[in-house]
């Protein structure tokens, strides 16, 4: 990643990961494991890999109400992403799953510097500024 | 965001720890999606801790231990064992003891303690412009579309509107977003509640999230219709609000329901986009089911009335496993209408508090080790209800056979599978 990107800070915190970038819309009731973390829903682009531990990077979420429960779930099974980066903003749901476990997220990335983000590269996540750059 | 002087008070902690958490928590939502500012709430529908999730019944009595109290009427959802009558499920006492945690916790805070996710037919029936919250979707589409009131599709932080009796102002709360986005037209009779529960979910599939407006209906649809209606649109779609104009609130026309240009573009749903539905949710039929299922979302008072009838003098099959399930409310007026000893008397099981997908059936939950909760081997359960047969499949990942509720029932005493529409 070039320069830091600036986004909406939604809830609030700081982490920082290795990015998970998925090219597809992502529900967390059906599409991770929550004993595991593994990704095994119909996302090809990160189809069984784990994001535990990651900055999940995803376009939108797809509508489920449950979708918080899962989120909470992971994280009390400590395979939760350790912070969520999305293009358009979440479900209310997982909004609420990621307030309850402490994840923070940044929302409406520019589709100018979406791109900029590449897989595996260590990001920092600030979901109270909405900034998203590289890791020291 | 913009807060009353009471507000602040909650979240400066004036009111107690449990409001402060509890606001503090929506006014973080109401940030992330733009709320100019909170609004009163008259009704909330909470989550009811979950005893097939770890720390999720901890969840509610972490609260009540804080002090939670519920600022306005509250009800609470389906939960993952019938906790009376756990035994008739095959549920491990560990299960059913945990789930009974939750409802103490619940009645501390002083919440309804119902564990279904029809609360309407247990009494909840928030009126027209009624601000309010669900955890469950299927509440926040029959409230929103067939009773008028205001409510988004939530989650864990229904609980913490109905403690602090406010919620952030968005989505489904502003008329903006209370409008037609799609026009269905209906061109097929519909000949059962199952009927309703196919063209939901066929149409949901289509619409999204949007806000489908429904014409073609040759009659009226029932509330159990509306019911069947709602459940799979909110399944197969993230559909919060349908509008049947006349029977929606404030809706009279279609044009009203759109408030502006009807769209040219119309979603058909004819006889064999029915069909279609049916035959995605028959993924096999070799004879050979464990249980057959009715009840979904959680049977209403003229349902059970419904199923007495079809089952008065009748004996299921042998071997055969039927369910019913309904919340504990209307299985109570369904007792002292004598009802309940007609279902019984013919073999079936009527369980409240919970059903096939929110039981220990289900293979997408995570319980603490220790309940010794083990999920039993099942390869097919007949239903009917579209939302039930799409969760049987994805929760407890085994096959199904959705047909209507009067072949159901034929299914469950002959022991042989009734397709929809061959009901004798």
């Amino acid at each position: 990643m070039k320069g830091p990107i600036r986004g909406r800070g939604i809830v609030d915190g700081v982490a920082s990961g290795p990015a998970l970038i998925a090219a597809e819309a992502i529900s967390f009731l059906g599409d991770v494991d929550i004993n595991t973390g593994e990704i095994v829903g119909d996302l090809p682009s990160v189809h069984g890999r784990s994001v535990k531990g990651t900055v999940l990077v995803f376009p939108y979420s797809r509508g489920s109400a449950g979708a918080w429960r899962f989120l909470y779930q992971l994280f009390k099974h400590g395979n939760h992403p350790v912070a969520i980066v999305s293009r358009e903003p979440p479900d209310p749901s997982v909004v609420q799953g990621a307030i309850l476990a402490g994840i923070p997220i940044v929302s409406d990335i520019p589709d100018a510097v979406w791109g900029n983000m590449q897989n595996g590269e260590m990001l920092s996540v600030d979901g109270t500024t909405g900034e998203v750059k590289a890791a020291e | 965001m913009r807060l009353t002087a009471a507000e602040e008070r909650m979240l400066d902690g004036g009111d107690g720890p449990a409001r402060q958490k509890a606001m503090a928590g929506l006014v973080q939502l109401g940030r992330a999606f733009g709320a100019p500012r909170m609004v009163e709430i008259g009704y909330a529908h909470i989550h009811a801790g979950m005893a097939l999730y770890l720390h999720d019944v901890e969840l509610i009595e972490d609260l009540a231990t804080l002090g939670a109290t519920m600022a306005v009427p509250s009800s609470v959802n389906i939960a993952n064992a019938d906790t009376v009558n756990w035994r008739a499920t095959g549920a491990p006492e560990s299960l059913a003891r945990l789930q009974q945690r939750a409802a103490g916790a619940q009645h501390q805070m002083g919440a309804a303690c119902t564990f279904t996710c029809t609360p309407y037919w247990a009494g909840h029936w928030p009126t027209w412009n009624t601000h309010m919250t669900s955890i469950e979707s299927t509440v926040t589409i029959f409230c929103n579309s067939v009773l008028g009131a205001r409510s988004n599709r939530d989650g864990f932080f229904a609980v913490y509107a109905g403690i602090t009796g406010r919620y952030p102002l968005f989505g489904y709360h502003l008329d903006e977003n209370r409008r037609g986005t799609h026009l269905v037209r209906v061109d097929t009779p519909l000949n059962s509640i199952t009927d309703y529960s196919a063209l939901g979910f066929h149409v949901g599939r289509i619409v999204g999230e949007g806000v489908p407006v429904f014409e073609g209906f040759t009659e009226r649809p029932s509330l159990d219709a509306l019911d069947a209606l709602g459940a799979a649109l909110a399944t197969s779609g993230g559909v919060a609000l349908f509008i049947v104009p006349g029977v929606t609130p404030p809706y009279a026309t279609t044009a009203q329901a759109f408030a502006g240009p009807v769209p040219e573009s119309v979603v058909d749903a004819r006889r064999a986009d029915l069909d279609a539905v049916y035959d995605y949710f028959c993924t096999r039929d070799d004879g050979v089911f464990d249980i057959v299922h009715v009840g979904c979302p959680h049977a209403s008072f003229e349902e059970m009335k419904e199923y007495g009838r079809l089952l008065d003098g009748k004996r299921i099959a042998d071997g055969m496993e039927f369910w019913i399930t309904t919340s504990r409310a209307v299985r109570r007026m369904a007792e002292e209408a004598g009802i309940i000893r007609t279902l019984e008397a013919s073999g079936a099981k009527v369980i409240s508090d919970t059903c096939p997908i929110s039981c220990h059936f289900a293979r997408t939950v995570s319980p603490d080790p220790k309940l010794g909760v083990v999920p039993p081997p099942l390869r097919s359960i007949v239903v009917d209800s579209a939302k039930q047969a799409k969760y049987v499949r994805d929760m407890i990942r085994c096959d199904t056979l959705l047909t209507g509720t009067a072949e159901a029932i034929e299914t469950a005493i002959t022991g042989r599978f009734v397709r929809h529409g061959r009901a004798a």
